[in-house]
């Protein structure tokens, strides 16, 4: 409750005084650059601009009490070099040298030289500089060559045809002098070789020939390979010299060549070469980018298609307390390979666990949940005037929504609804359907059962079936018109032999006429009839066949209808 | 690495001696400290000459522009291929460049300088007085030679350095290493564009390959000579250079107009030589060069057609122009012109011919691409690939406006396959000093020490040690 509800309450007036304002403590900070007295005046609203003088900071406090280390300019030498050369840089005056009173002020070079003469900082203690080692000597360091072959060794092992003796010695004095970079070698390579006679202008000079690195190196590889071999013979060589050995003794002067003259051409290319190759290059780059993708999408898919239980048969998945099994294992193998559920985040909710609905969706993507979903209705009505979209007939035939007016359980094949028709209920129908639909060329399983094709497939079927019902009618009648004809004419033969006249012919005729049924009777008529009939036991028997025939003609019209 | 961090002690390797870095080139001389990132003293190379008082008196440094003495001479005393001619003068110009600024004249002998009176049997023997007067007798010295410096060059050149200059330690090193070290590269394609010559240098672990090394007479003066011969054939009028110490007042005209001014005249007696004229007309013309000309950025050549099917010609003709003011008031707007000027640098069939010039026209091998071809056709087919991933410009007249641009349209289409970089420092004295720069960073580094010719040396095996030595 507030002091002013009290007053109110009490009839007081609003704000008789005003209360003794409590002084609030705020010690700001003074920022520093500015005097005490300043800061006093600018009130207790401190100015919104941050005070922050730019001013140069120098050297910390404590630096001041170090003792100033004066430089000098001092002799040094190289002990890279031969000669002794005395040059001067910059250096620390070492400790003992120093003037025991202080100096005031660093000398202004020290800035600049603390940067610049950073290695000699290390060297204070050392008394005498002349005497210490200059530090970038140990920088000098030349490559390991091969010892330098005698003359002994060189009549005896390094004898060439093609390289003189003096021309090997400036090919080896070239390689020392240029550290076996034999790019130089080659640049700066100039045998001259030398005249014991004066000069004669008439003289034959023996033709200058031009030496390329590959005979340059393939020399100087055998020499250094075989001074290597004289110091250690290979079977005492360490692994790293055997291997170096063996590298010089099988460099190929003609191989490099060849392998330069390829190198020259795909530096020579033309513009065109070179924008075909990239434009193959990006083909494989694509390609292979394609395939990878391609491989892992189908990963994916079967790692989807993956189902725990496979089995065959969907029989047992039909009834609802088998689809709650699945969905029982499903989510089993889904927990247990702690993945994001396949069901989505929601899981559906199904109410009183609606089987399904749910199993409907299971295996595959979530598009059928849905759909089954909004139909059935299960999915609130709000949510369902956001989802189902009024689709006209052609969009409708365009995405292939259909409406089912009834829905039974499970998961249906289309594929599987065009195969049941073609089984009828009677091995043989079967088989008759079979042979009609091969002689239309017309597999039995559809390759493509789309909702259109199945159903021009269940209209060929039905008339398939029409056409065999006619035949099987048309086969009884005439195989009836046959036995009525048979009965006839033994009538007539009867009436005949009545009346005297007899003739080889009926014996010959009735077996002709039997055959004929027969023929007729193949498949339609049961055996029976054929004998009972050319038994010919008079109309009676006539009857019974053709109930028999409308009898199975009864039958085929019902499955028909079914 | 980050630029903004110090370097480390080890890999800064830095090590001063306070040697001079001295760096002859055809128009100008830069000396300096090596460790400092610019020259301290920039003198042109040309000196003049003229006599007073029946005496002959030398000019050096900047003071050959200034005053127009009466038979005022300018000379150069190194050839139009860079290769030192004179070397008396050559020795006085280069021994002005760092004294001039950097060592300062040493103390004579006090017998000698003429502040004391000495008695005449006091004099000193000759020997102690010349010890004296050598300048350069606390500095090592790095000097710098083209690429294709003759061996007779070389000796000459440490010759005077350690005789007539007492060096302690002297080096002499290639100015296209030297470019290719200020741009950190120990291998590369220097392409040097000098004011007398320009040079493509291939260099492989600091070294140059000999049998790359290209150069031709297509520099900067015979820019100057092309920029002469647009001049003549100017239209409306032909422009004529008058030197700004020919006119004593101007007066501003439009553009294209005739030029108002008043002239200065010489008597012919007290008029200097016409070589100070055509240095002070140089002068102009590399401002001329400096604010106008342009190099047709590419990437075909100026003469051809463009993609769209315009030729590149009607293309340069439609961009603005550019003005330029010559010292007597003339200006004009410079078109498609200041195009063709430099346009034979890269195809020699657009040279502008000029029989006064004393140039003659330029074969199509000393263009820069064929020169860049020959270089490479002469090294190592495995080190093509890598030059020219490293291509270095450097060179005052390399500042060219869309030199760079050019250039690496041009190397990209010669050469398709592999990739062509070109590496040009941005900063204007960074281009125009960059083999001083490369010196004054070899100079100044702690392992370098080891290859300086020392005085002992050189007294043990003459000057053929620089031949060994300076490889």
């Amino acid at each position: 409750m507030a002091a002013a509800d009290v007053r109110d309450m009490l009839d007081l007036p609003a704000e008789g005084q005003p209360r003794p304002h409590k002084k609030q403590k705020v010690v700001e900070k003074r920022p520093e650059g500015i005097t005490r007295e300043l800061y006093a005046l600018l009130g207790e609203r401190a100015p919104p601009i941050a005070i922050n003088e730019n001013k140069y900071k120098g050297r910390p406090k404590w630096m001041n009490k170090l003792r100033v280390r004066p430089w000098s300019m001092a002799p040094f030498t190289n002990n890279a070099r031969s000669d002794g050369l005395v040059l001067h840089h910059w250096q620390r005056k070492h400790e003992s040298a120093r003037p025991p009173a202080p100096t005031p002020a660093p000398a202004p070079e020290e800035s600049q030289m603390e940067v610049d003469q950073p290695k000699e900082e290390g060297k204070e203690d050392v008394p005498k500089l002349l005497e210490q080692e200059y530090a970038f000597a140990k920088y000098n360091v030349k490559p390991r060559l091969p010892q330098r072959y005698t003359d002994d060794e060189y009549n005896r092992h390094l004898q060439s045809d093609d390289w003189s003796r003096e021309e090997t010695d400036y090919l080896v004095d070239l390689v020392t002098e240029y550290d076996i970079r034999w790019v130089l070698i080659a640049d700066r390579y100039d045998y001259q070789p030398r005249m014991d006679t004066e000069p004669d202008a008439n003289a034959i000079v023996p033709a200058k020939h031009h030496r390329t690195m590959e005979q340059m190196k393939a020399r100087y590889y055998y020499i250094a390979a075989t001074m290597l071999s004289l110091e250690h013979p290979p079977s005492e060589m360490s692994e790293a010299e055997f291997e170096l050995h063996e590298k010089m003794l099988k460099f190929d002067p003609d191989r490099e060549r060849d392998r330069k003259e390829l190198a020259a051409l795909q530096l020579n290319r033309t513009a065109d070469e070179v924008r075909e190759e990239a434009m193959l290059l990006e083909e494989l780059k694509r390609i292979t980018s394609n395939e990878q993708n391609f491989i892992t999408e189908r990963r994916e898919l079967y790692s989807r298609l993956e189902v725990p239980i496979s089995v065959g048969n969907t029989t047992m998945y039909q009834s609802s307390a088998g689809l709650s099994q699945l969905l029982q294992t499903l989510l089993q193998a889904d927990k247990s390979k702690k993945r994001r559920s396949i069901l989505g985040d929601g899981a559906i909710p199904s109410p009183a666990g609606q089987t399904p609905t749910t199993a409907g969706g299971l295996g595959r993507a979530e598009t059928p949940v849905t759909q089954a979903a909004n139909k059935k209705g299960s999915i609130t009505s709000k949510d369902a005037t956001q989802m189902v979209r009024t689709l006209t007939t052609a969009e409708e035939a365009k995405y292939g929504v259909q409406h089912h007016e009834r829905v039974s359980a499970g998961v249906q094949f289309r594929s599987d609804r065009a195969q049941r028709l073609t089984q009828a209920k009677s091995n043989v129908q079967t088989q008759k359907l079979a042979n009609a639909l091969s002689e239309l060329e017309i597999p039995v399983r559809l390759f493509m059962p789309t909702e259109r094709v199945c159903k021009d497939f269940e209209k060929l079927i039905q008339s398939v079936n029409l056409l065999l019902d006619a035949r099987k009618v048309s086969e009884k009648v005439e195989s009836e018109i046959r036995v009525l004809e048979a009965a006839k004419m033994e009538r007539e033969r009867k009436s005949r032999e009545a009346a005297g006249i007899s003739g080889p012919g009926a014996d010959s005729e009735h077996p002709h006429v039997k055959k004929e049924t027969e023929e007729g009777d193949t498949g339609l008529l049961g055996h029976s009839t054929a004998p009972q009939n050319t038994q010919g036991n008079g109309e009676g028997n006539h009857k019974r066949s053709a109930s028999v025939l409308s009898g199975a003609s009864d039958k085929d019209n019902k499955r028909q209808r079914r | 690495m980050n630029p903004s961090n110090p370097p480390q002690a080890a890999e800064y390797g830095g090590d001063e001696v306070s040697a001079i870095v001295l760096d002859p080139g055809y128009s100008t001389t830069r000396a300096g400290f090596a460790g400092e990132d610019a020259p301290k003293s920039l003198i042109p190379t040309y000196y003049g000459k003229y006599n007073a008082d029946g005496q002959e008196k030398l000019v050096f440094g900047d003071d050959v522009f200034v005053t127009p003495r009466p038979g005022l001479s300018i000379h150069n005393p190194i050839g139009r291929d860079g290769i030192v001619e004179d070397w008396d003068m050559a020795e006085r110009v280069w021994e002005h460049s760092f004294i001039s600024r950097l060592t300062g004249t040493k103390a004579g002998n006090p017998f000698q300088n003429g502040l004391n009176d000495v008695s005449p049997d006091e004099l000193p023997t000759e020997m102690e007085v010349e010890s004296e007067e050598k300048p350069l007798s606390d500095s090592p010295l790095l000097m710098t030679e083209p690429g294709w410096n003759p061996a007779k060059a070389r000796e000459k050149t440490i010759e005077i350095a350690m005789e007539k200059w007492d060096t302690p330690a002297f080096y002499l090193a290639r100015s296209g290493v030297l470019a290719a070290f200020a741009s950190g590269k120990a291998s590369a394609l220097v392409i040097d564009i000098g004011a007398s010559n320009i040079s493509v240098t291939p260099i492989h672990d600091g070294m140059i390959l000999k049998r790359g090394v290209q150069h031709s007479p297509l520099g900067g003066d015979y820019i100057s000579s092309q920029i002469n011969a647009i001049f003549k054939a100017n239209s409306p009028q032909p422009i004529t250079i008058t030197p700004h110490y020919l006119i004593s007042s101007k007066t501003a005209v439009e553009a294209g107009q005739p030029p108002q001014a008043k002239y200065k005249t010489f008597p012919a007696d007290k008029a200097p030589d016409a070589s100070y004229r055509a240095l002070l007309e140089e002068r102009t013309l590399s401002e001329f060069k400096e604010c106008v000309v342009q190099v047709w950025p590419g990437p075909t050549k100026l003469s051809a057609p463009s993609p769209t099917g315009v030729s590149n010609e009607d293309l340069a003709r439609n961009t603005p122009g550019r003005p330029f003011e010559f010292p007597d008031g003339y200006n004009q707007v410079f078109g498609v012109d200041r195009f063709r000027a430099v346009e034979s640098l890269f195809d020699a069939k657009a040279a502008i011919p000029d029989p006064e010039s004393p140039f003659p026209p330029p074969t199509p091998a000393q263009t820069i691409p064929e020169l860049v071809k020959a270089s490479l056709a002469g090294v190592d087919v495995d080190l093509r690939p890598h030059l020219l991933a490293n291509v270095v410009v450097t060179g005052g007249s390399s500042l060219l406006y869309g030199f760079t641009d050019r250039l690496n349209h041009e190397l990209m289409q010669m050469f398709p396959g592999p990739r062509v970089r070109v590496t040009a420092p941005g900063n204007t004295s960074e281009r125009r000093f960059g083999s001083w720069i490369g010196g004054s960073i070899l100079a100044s580094l702690g392992t370098f020490h080891q290859m300086w010719i020392s005085k002992k040396e050189y007294e043990e095996h003459g000057p053929n040690i620089v031949e060994k030595r300076c490889k």
